[in-house]
């Protein structure tokens, strides 16, 4: 399958025939746009101006010198809106003027994207609705109320399980019926071609800076990139211009939850089933019927039941390793940097620090180690509040 | 010749329209579902549309979406509806069937083994609709493997355009033509160019054109009646066998009416 459209068996574009021709002008909107030099001079512009990249490639001297491996934060949590996703909507807004579009949607879990194109519709003047599980509604009220001043409007989703999956869906849904005037802005690697690409190319600028910066510091490429994967956006950004330096490892770290044997997780690639969802064929949690399982994870952001396609296919190929720390890993790494480093970091980014500092012990003792810093924690202290007090903060 | 063909054939000979409903499988319970399913053919419907319950039914309104959830709680899935299918065909049902399904639920149990349960179960097509026609190659595939006797029913949109004699070559049994933008159950706000649109499926295919989502009553459709084939209802038939509380009069009162009203000159 050499079509543009699959990553090896993976991705395509399972989605009804009335968003066929939809997809067919994003696809060349978009390969239009990433090719001319103007674009990529107001999309660069943005995301220096407003905001702030470059993000620091920050070596983290006390938790290196504690844990033996040379480790360096990509800290895009000190993007404008606290988190990486800031980036490719930048990217998305940029194409969905370009195409003529007055309206944006997203979908949103544990938030963070659907502040993030809340702020960019708010910069570009468009009207803004973004779907949110009425169960992360919930867990997210901050966020919430922060897309509200942004003067988005927030739709509640309470379908289904009430989560991403289900607010995708509903976004989905949406759009088949409003595609002429409306964009929307997926927030993560997921989703029918193009928009895994699309995402992709919008967060290559992680990599892309990560990779001169770690040659300016120590005049070598890593050993490792390590990014937190839940649909997949800040690693497949992480990674991307990475993928062909065969001698870096590529390993993502997905949600295990309470762990992979209970059930209770969010880990699409550690059984590793094949099945269709929002547009893609990928690896899903899925029941025996077929059916999509609730993802579980005391992060919002990684609480979802499929990975990108491109995911899958690195995985399958060998060229990255996927692997999962359960949520009390993960708030361990998560208090151990806020100490340590004085970085309080968003949950998600706290299970590919929990893997790294394993990682560091072990089999890359005295080597060098990139992790995207893809959050900040700011949003997550109550629920960090409530694991300590050893309330429920998983469904 | 497959059932649906046979079906659509007769009708075109007697120039009569066809009358299709949707009924989600396993709703409230299968045994249920068989009494609607043997009440829709002692009222005269042309084909039924049995719905498979998925997690996430993209291109359905809350009232599939719900009826999907319902189901999936009382125990419904893809193996328990080839079951009834199986059963009551034994029983003797004679109307041409059409499994409505998303692709996962599909792929899932397998696109060999499916494909043979179907010809297996009589189940004479089905519609998959996160399955657009560049996808299909895989299914088709195997169900050319299995005997080419179960049909995938091609889905046309209002804005397919260019698209549309490009599904249309090939297709077989019936073309479903969306009515409007989105999804299932918003009533009968048709697309604005509704006509031109039909017009223009009619005028490219060479097998019956079906028109499907919002329709309520015959009357919905009846300024169109001169362009298409025959009507779908979905929705509100599950609507109105949910307010009915399934009652197999309610079932075939309204089958009957629809078909006689679309029928009438």
């Amino acid at each position: 399958m050499a079509d543009s459209k699959y990553y090896g068996e993976f991705g395509g574009q399972y989605v009804a025939e009335s968003l066929m021709n939809t997809l067919a002008e994003l696809e060349k909107a978009f390969d239009e746009a990433i090719k001319d030099p103007e674009f990529i001079k107001d999309y660069m512009y943005y995301l220096k101006e407003y905001v702030g990249r470059e993000t620091p490639l920050y070596y983290a001297e006390r938790i290196s010198e504690k844990y033996g491996a040379d480790i360096y934060l990509k800290r895009e949590d000190l993007n404008h809106t606290g988190a990486h996703k800031i980036n490719n909507v930048i990217g998305q807004i940029l194409l969905a003027k370009r195409m003529g579009k007055t309206k944006v949607i997203a979908e949103t879990g544990a938030g963070q994207h659907g502040v993030a194109t809340a702020t960019g519709a708010a910069l570009f003047d468009m009207e803004c609705t973004v779907y949110m599980g009425a169960e992360d509604i919930e867990r997210q009220r901050l966020n919430v109320f922060r897309m509200e001043m942004l003067g988005a409007k927030v739709h509640p989703v309470t379908t289904g399980s009430s989560t991403l999956k289900d607010a995708t869906n509903e976004a989905i849904r949406t759009w088949a019926e409003r595609a002429e005037d409306t964009f929307y802005i997926i927030g993560s690697a997921v989703g029918p071609h193009p928009y895994p690409k699309m995402v992709k190319e919008f967060q290559r600028i992680i990599s892309t800076e990560a990779r001169r910066q770690i040659l300016e510091k120590t005049g070598k490429l890593p050993d490792a990139v390590v990014a937190c994967v839940g649909g997949g956006s800040n690693s497949i950004g992480m990674f991307a211009d990475f993928i062909d330096d065969k001698d870096v490892d590529l390993i993502g770290v997905e949600a295990g939850g309470l762990g992979i044997d209970t059930g209770k997780h969010a880990s699409a690639m550690a059984l590793g089933q094949v099945g269709v969802l929002h547009g893609m064929k990928t690896y899903l949690l899925q029941d025996d019927d077929g059916n999509i399982k609730l993802a579980h994870s005391i992060s919002a952001g990684l609480d979802y039941p499929g990975v990108g396609p491109e995911h899958s296919y690195l995985r399958d190929s060998g060229r990255a390793k996927y692997v999962s720390v359960t949520d009390k890993e993960c708030m361990e790494a998560l208090l151990e940097l806020c100490k340590v480093e004085g970085i309080i970091p968003a949950i998600e980014s706290a299970h590919a620090l929990a893997h790294v500092l394993k990682m560091a012990q072990g089999e890359y003792k005295g080597k060098t180690i990139i992790m995207c810093l893809s959050g900040r924690g700011d949003k997550d202290v109550n629920t960090v509040q409530k694991y300590l007090n050893g309330e429920e903060t998983n469904k | 010749m497959n059932r649906i063909e046979e079906r659509l054939a007769a009708l075109k000979a007697e120039g009569k329209k066809a009358f299709i409903t949707y009924t989600t499988a396993g709703l409230p319970d299968f045994e249920t579902t068989k009494e609607i399913m043997f009440a829709q053919e002692k009222a005269g419907i042309d084909i039924m549309e049995i719905g498979v319950p998925f997690s996430d039914p993209i291109a359905d309104g809350p009232i599939i979406q719900n009826a999907s959830y319902k189901a999936i709680q009382n125990g419904a899935s893809l193996a328990k509806v080839f079951d009834l299918m199986k059963e009551t065909r034994t029983q003797g049902l004679k109307t041409p069937v059409v499994f409505m399904l998303y692709y996962n639920t599909v792929y899932h149990y397998g696109l060999d083994k499916f494909a043979l349960k179907c010809v297996e179960c009589g189940v004479d097509g089905i519609i998959i609709p996160d399955l657009p026609l560049e996808e299909q190659g895989e299914l088709k595939k195997e169900l050319e493997k299995a005997g080419d006797e179960t049909i995938l029913i091609q889905l046309v949109s209002p804005v397919s355009k260019d698209r549309i004699p490009k599904i249309l070559d090939g297709a077989r049994g019936f073309v479903y033509c969306v009515s409007q933008m989105g999804v299932t159950g918003k009533g009968a706000n048709f697309h604005s160019q509704i006509r031109e649109y039909l017009t223009e499926v009619k005028k490219e295919s060479n097998i019956p054109v079906m028109m499907g989502f919002g329709i309520r009553e015959a009357s919905d459709v009846k300024p169109l009646l001169d362009i298409i084939d025959g009507a779908i209802v979905g929705s509100h038939f599950i609507k109105l066998l949910e307010e009915n509380n399934y009652s197999n009069d309610a079932v075939i009162d309204y089958v009957s009416t629809f078909k006689k009203e679309l029928n009438a000159d």
